[in-house]
C-alpha cells in the first residue's frame, strides 16, 4: 500500500504553511510506517493530480479559512464527502479542480489514490509574508500531526 | 442601483472580482475588476542574501516559479556584475522553453479550449478540460499530460526539481547536463514540436473554421487599441528570455527599445482609490486614464503584446504560423483581445522549436556553466516574459550582498489597465436593459479577462488558493438573487 502526505500550501505566507510545517514533522516523526512518502506542495488542480500519480490513498493538509471553527481546530474529511470540494489549494485558477483533474487523470487511465483525506486547519493570518505561523495555529499541529498518523495506522 | 459581483473566491477570501453596476433602469453603469492586496512581500525580501531572493521569488506563485526564477537569477547577475557563459545561459533558457510548452498548453486546453471547444455558452458542468478531452478525445488528453510530463522533466533534470528550480546562482548555474541528458532532452523537444503544430491544427480546425467563433474573435466587444510591450532578441525577433523590450503603439510604429536597467525610464504606475493595485503604464506617453489610443500610455503585455511588439519569430515554423496569424487578422498589429488565445500557440511551437535548438548546440553539455563573480554587488534588474507578461525584478544590496531594497513588476499587474478596460467593454456591450443576465452571458464577460489570464498570486506576490468563479447577482437594494458557480 502506498500512501502520499501532501503539505498543501505557501510556506512564506504565514499561517498559509501550517500543511508544510506539518508535513516536515511527520517526515522528520522517525515513526513513519514503511511505504509512506511525504512532500511538500504549492500547486492544485492537475499539477496536485500528477502528483499523486501511483499512490493509492493520500492525505493532503491544508490551512484553511472558514469562519466557524476556532483558530488552530483541525478537521479531516474525504475529498469525496466534502461539501465543495473545490474550496482551498486544490483548485489551481489556470487550470481546474482537484476532483475534476482526478477525474481527466482517471479516464486517462493514470493510477490514483482511491481515497483522499483533507487534513485541514483553520487559519488566521494569511494575508501577510511571514515564515511565521500565528500561535493558535502552531499549537495545533502536534493535534494534527498525531491525527494523521493515526490515519496511516489505520490506512495500513 | 444593482450590483453583479463575478467572483473567483479562493479559501484566503483575497480574491480578484469583477463588480458590475447597473442603474435603476438595468443598463449597464460601470465595472471595475479588483484585484486583493497581500501585504509585504518586498519587504519581506529585504534584509536576504540577494542569491537567496530567485529562490524566495519562486514561492510567490505555484503556476509559473521558473519564471520568477529566471528574472530573480537574471537580476542577480546584475547585482553581482557577472556575465553567465554561453551555455549556462543556453541552459536557463533551454529550462525555459520547456517550461513555457507546459504553461501554454495548459492555458489553452483547460481555460481557453472550454470556451471555443464546448462553446462560451455551454453549461457550466461542461465548460472544463473534462469536457474538452471528452468532446475531443482521450487520446489527445493523453498528449496534454504527456506535455506537462515532458516539461516537467526538463525543468527537473536542468532545474534541480520539478517545480520549483533552484540552480540558478549568480553567473551561471550549479549543474550542467550530461550528453544522456542531452538525448532525451532533444527526444522530448521534437516530440513537443509535433504536439504544438498538431494543437495549432485543432485551434485552425475548431475555432478559425467556425464563423461564429472568428466573428467573436475580430468582433469590437474584445478590441482595444494599446500599446504593446514584449522581449525581442538582437534582430527584433520574439525571446523568452534575453534581449532588449521593445514597444510598439496602437499604429504599429515602434516607439523604443529598453534593456532592463533602462526601465524605469519606461514604466509609470498610476493609483486609483478604489483598488490597491497600481496601474502601470508608458511614462513617455503619459497616463490619460482607462482609454484606448496614440495617447494613452496604457499599455498591454501578453504573448499577442509580445508578437505585436517584434518583427517575427526566430524558428521557422513558428515564422510561418506568424505570418499566416496577421494575414489572415488584417495585418500589425493585431488588437483584438481573443487573439491572444491564437499568439499563444504560435508561442508553443516557438518555444518548441527554441527547445530543440538550444538542446542540439554543440556547446549546451559544456563543464562551463558558471563565471565566478568578483566584483562587489550593489544594484540589479533581470527581465523574462513569464508566459502572462513580461516580469521586472530589481534588487539593491549592501556591499556585503544583502538585500536593501527589492521591486517586481508581473505580467499580471502590467495588464491591470487592459484587463479593466477589457472587462469593461465586454459587460457595456452584453448588458442591455430588458435582456436576461445569464450565465453565459457573464461567461463572455469573463472571457475578457480569461484571455490575459490574470494570476492573483503573481500580482499580489502570493498563492492564493484558487477557486471556481462565483458569479452573485443582486437586486437594487443588494439582495442576492441569484448565485452561479462556475468551476475552471
Amino acid at each position: 500500500m502506498k500512501t502520499l502526505v501532501v503539505g498543501l500550501g505557501n510556506p512564506i505566507l504565514g499561517d498559509d504553511g501550517v500543511g508544510w510545517r506539518i508535513a516536515e514533522e511527520i517526515q522528520h516523526s522517525g515513526s513513519l510506517p514503511p511505504g509512506v512518502d511525504v512532500v511538500c506542495l504549492a500547486v492544485g488542480g492537475i499539477g496536485l493530480m500528477e502528483a499523486l500519480e501511483g499512490y493509492e490513498k493520500a492525505i493532503i493538509i491544508d490551512a484553511i479559512v472558514t469562519h466557524r471553527d476556532p483558530i488552530g481546530t483541525t478537521s479531516s474529511f474525504r475529498l469525496d464527502q466534502a461539501a465543495d470540494p473545490s474550496f482551498s489549494h486544490l483548485t489551481s485558477a489556470h487550470d481546474t479542480s482537484l476532483p475534476n483533474a482526478i477525474q481527466v487523470g482517471s479516464d486517462l487511465g493514470i493510477r490514483l489514490p482511491d481515497q483522499i483525506t483533507i487534513v485541514a486547519i483553520e487559519s488566521q493570518k494569511v494575508y501577510d509574508f511571514s515564515e511565521e505561523l500565528s500561535t493558535p495555529v502552531a499549537a495545533a499541529i502536534p493535534e494534527a500531526v498525531r491525527l494523521i498518523m493515526e490515519i496511516l495506522r489505520e490506512n495500513r | 442601483m444593482q450590483r453583479i459581483s463575478i467572483d473567483p473566491i479562493t479559501r484566503l477570501e483575497g480574491h480578484g472580482k469583477i463588480e458590475i453596476f447597473l442603474d435603476d433602469e438595468g443598463n449597464f453603469a460601470n465595472s471595475y475588476f479588483q484585484i486583493p492586496e497581500l501585504r509585504g512581500f518586498e519587504r519581506f525580501c529585504v534584509g536576504r542574501q540577494v542569491e537567496e531572493v530567485p529562490i524566495l521569488t519562486n514561492r510567490i506563485c505555484g503556476v509559473c516559479p521558473e519564471a520568477h526564477h529566471m528574472a530573480g537569477a537574471k537580476a542577480v547577475d546584475a547585482v553581482y556584475h557577472v556575465d553567465p557563459p554561453r551555455t549556462a545561459k543556453m541552459l536557463r533558457e533551454l529550462l525555459y522553453s520547456a517550461f513555457y510548452c507546459t504553461d501554454h498548453t495548459t492555458h489553452f486546453y483547460a481555460l481557453a479550449g472550454p470556451d471555443f471547444i464546448m462553446g462560451p455558452t455551454a453549461p457550466v458542468a461542461e465548460r472544463n478540460i473534462l469536457g474538452v478531452i471528452h468532446k475531443v478525445g482521450l487520446e489527445i488528453g493523453g498528449k496534454v499530460i504527456q506535455m506537462r510530463k515532458y516539461g516537467h522533466s526538463v525543468v527537473e533534470m536542468i532545474g534541480g526539481r520539478k517545480v520549483h528550480p533552484c540552480t540558478s546562482i549568480p553567473g551561471g548555474l550549479t549543474k550542467g547536463i550530461t550528453t544522456e541528458q542531452r538525448d532525451e532532452i532533444e527526444k522530448m523537444g521534437r516530440w513537443a514540436i509535433e504536439f504544438a503544430q498538431f494543437t495549432l491544427q485543432a485551434f485552425n480546425d475548431i475555432v478559425l473554421g467556425n464563423k461564429d467563433y472568428l466573428d467573436l474573435i475580430l468582433g469590437d466587444i474584445y478590441t482595444h487599441r494599446t500599446y504593446y510591450i514584449g522581449m525581442v532578441d538582437e534582430n527584433n525577433k520574439v525571446n523568452f528570455y534575453d534581449g532588449k523590450v521593445s514597444v510598439v503603439g496602437p499604429d504599429g510604429v515602434r516607439l523604443g527599445k529598453y534593456a532592463p536597467n533602462e526601465y524605469p525610464d519606461w514604466i509609470a504606475e498610476h493609483v486609483e482609490p478604489w483598488t490597491y493595485l497600481k496601474f502601470p503604464y508608458l511614462k513617455k506617453v503619459g497616463w490619460k486614464g482607462f482609454v484606448d489610443g496614440k495617447d494613452s500610455g496604457v499599455y498591454m503585455a501578453t504573448p499577442l503584446s509580445r508578437l505585436n511588439a517584434a518583427d517575427g519569430m526566430a524558428t521557422p515554423l513558428a515564422q510561418a504560423e506568424y505570418e499566416k496569424f496577421y494575414s489572415t487578422l488584417g495585418g500589425k498589429p493585431v488588437h483584438q483581445r481573443l487573439a491572444i488565445h491564437w499568439a499563444r500557440l504560435i508561442e508553443l511551437l516557438y518555444a518548441a522549436e527554441r527547445w530543440v535548438e538550444l538542446v542540439t548546440d554543440p556547446e549546451i553539455t559544456s563543464d562551463n556553466f558558471r563565471t565566478i563573480p568578483t566584483e562587489k554587488p550593489t544594484e540589479g534588474v533581470g527581465i523574462v516574459e513569464a508566459p502572462r507578461g513580461t516580469l521586472t525584478h530589481h534588487y539593491w544590496t549592501d556591499e556585503r550582498g544583502v538585500t536593501t531594497r527589492v521591486n517586481l513588476i508581473v505580467g499580471t499587474t502590467n495588464n491591470y489597465a487592459p484587463i479593466q478596460m477589457s472587462t469593461k467593454k465586454a459587460a457595456q456591450s452584453l448588458i442591455k436593459k430588458g435582456g436576461v443576465i445569464s450565465e453565459g452571458l457573464l461567461n463572455m464577460v469573463e472571457m475578457a479577462f480569461r484571455a490575459y489570464d490574470p494570476c492573483f498570486g503573481c500580482a499580489t506576490h502570493s498563492l492564493p488558493g484558487q477557486m471556481p468563479l462565483e458569479i452573485t447577482i443582486r437586486d437594487a437594494k443588494g439582495n442576492t438573487v441569484d448565485i452561479l458557480k462556475q468551476n475552471c
